[in-house]
């Protein structure tokens, strides 16, 4: 199967990549994997405000994961957290041109950052319950 | 299990007689288990399943029945067929169990692909000490980490199985929550297995190395 340009050009120069802190109080981190062929991908988001100032990931799987991660992480760098949780697999699909077998990789992306902005909002929970 | 139709012997397997010897031409698409004359079960004797094979596979074999003609013929290819794959299927512990919780309802892989946090963290050390091991030098302690991480994985592996077993055994039923268990331990070991597949390639490039 051919990839597109685009995905050719995440996969060969992947923005972002890179580990984050992940015990940063700053730092949200998600991790997701599709069962179905093993890939695991790990994506974090650094947090001001309620703005990400940074993102950084790693992917373990094909072409259109690293793709679909780099893109990702590219997208969400200068976004508030609601404007990140807002963006939908299908963007990742269109902008990468992703055939229909590779549209879990995109839902991985979507998942990821989900779960990273989750996980720094369970970090702050805590937090503002005290004050 | 049900009797031959041409001489009413009690059948071993629904696609042929052993009595007899004819062909039979099941009115519905079986199940793996049926194929081999088996209760659907997790725990399964691999003697016994590899016995049950042999048997059925010379009772369709096609060299018994080309005489007949060129459609007999081609029946017992497509029977011989037809137990390879079910064979092939209840030989694996993974596709049988994968197997077991679809019929009984329960979710498949891509409806359930939700993994702790806490394991999928472990998948990605694996493959960080993968990656590693594919940039170091033959010989380089980064190599060495592999043969200890492919004994930890296949501990692992034995340990999933077994708690495969303790879910899937007696069979639960139809539509229990059980199920999703079980899927969360099928999940566990296509990474184990995925994982294990990358060492085993890294291992033969060393073993045959041809890089240019």
């Amino acid at each position: 199967m051919a990839y597109s340009k685009k995905v050719l050009d995440h996969y060969s120069n992947p923005r972002n990549v890179g580990s984050l802190d992940k015990h940063a109080s700053t730092v949200g981190t998600g991790v997701v994997g599709a069962p179905e062929c093993g890939d695991v991908m790990k994506l974090q988001i650094q947090v001001e405000g309620d703005r990400i100032v940074d993102a950084k990931f790693k992917t373990f799987g094909c072409g259109s994961a690293i793709a679909s991660s780099s893109l990702a992480t590219e997208w969400i760098k200068g976004k508030t957290l609601d404007e990140a949780l807002a963006i939908q697999n299908t963007q990742i699909v269109e902008e990468l041109s992703l055939p229909p077998v590779k549209i879990h990789c995109s839902v991985l992306a979507e998942d990821a950052i989900k779960a990273a902005v989750n996980d720094y909002k369970s970090k702050q929970a805590p937090k503002e319950q005290q004050s | 299990m049900a009797a031959c139709t041409n001489c009413g012997a009690e059948l071993e397997t629904p696609l042929a007689c052993g009595a007899c010897g004819k062909l039979l031409e099941p009115a519905r698409e079986l199940t793996p288990f049926e194929t081999l004359g088996l209760e659907p079960s997790f725990e399964l004797d691999a003697r016994e399943l590899r016995r049950r094979l042999l048997r059925a596979s010379r009772l369709v074999h096609p060299d018994f029945h080309g005489s007949s003609g060129a459609g007999e013929r081609e029946a017992a290819e497509r029977a011989s067929a037809r137990l390879n794959s079910a064979h092939e299927l209840l030989a694996d512990p993974a596709a049988r169990a994968d197997w077991l919780v679809r019929t009984l309802g329960g979710p498949s892989e891509s409806e359930q692909r939700q993994m702790p946090q806490a394991f999928l963290m472990e998948v990605l050390e694996w493959n960080e000490t993968l990656d590693a091991a594919r940039e170091a030098a033959p010989g380089s302690p980064e190599r060495a980490a592999l043969a200890g991480l492919a004994t930890n994985l296949r501990e692992q592996r034995e340990d999933v199985l077994a708690g495969l077993a303790r879910l899937l055994v007696p069979l639960p039923p139809k539509g229990s929550p059980t199920l999703s268990r079980a899927r969360a331990q099928l999940n566990a070991l296509r990474y184990l297995a995925t994982t294990l597949a990358q060492i085993d390639a890294l291992a033969l490039e060393q073993a045959s190395p041809h890089e240019a």
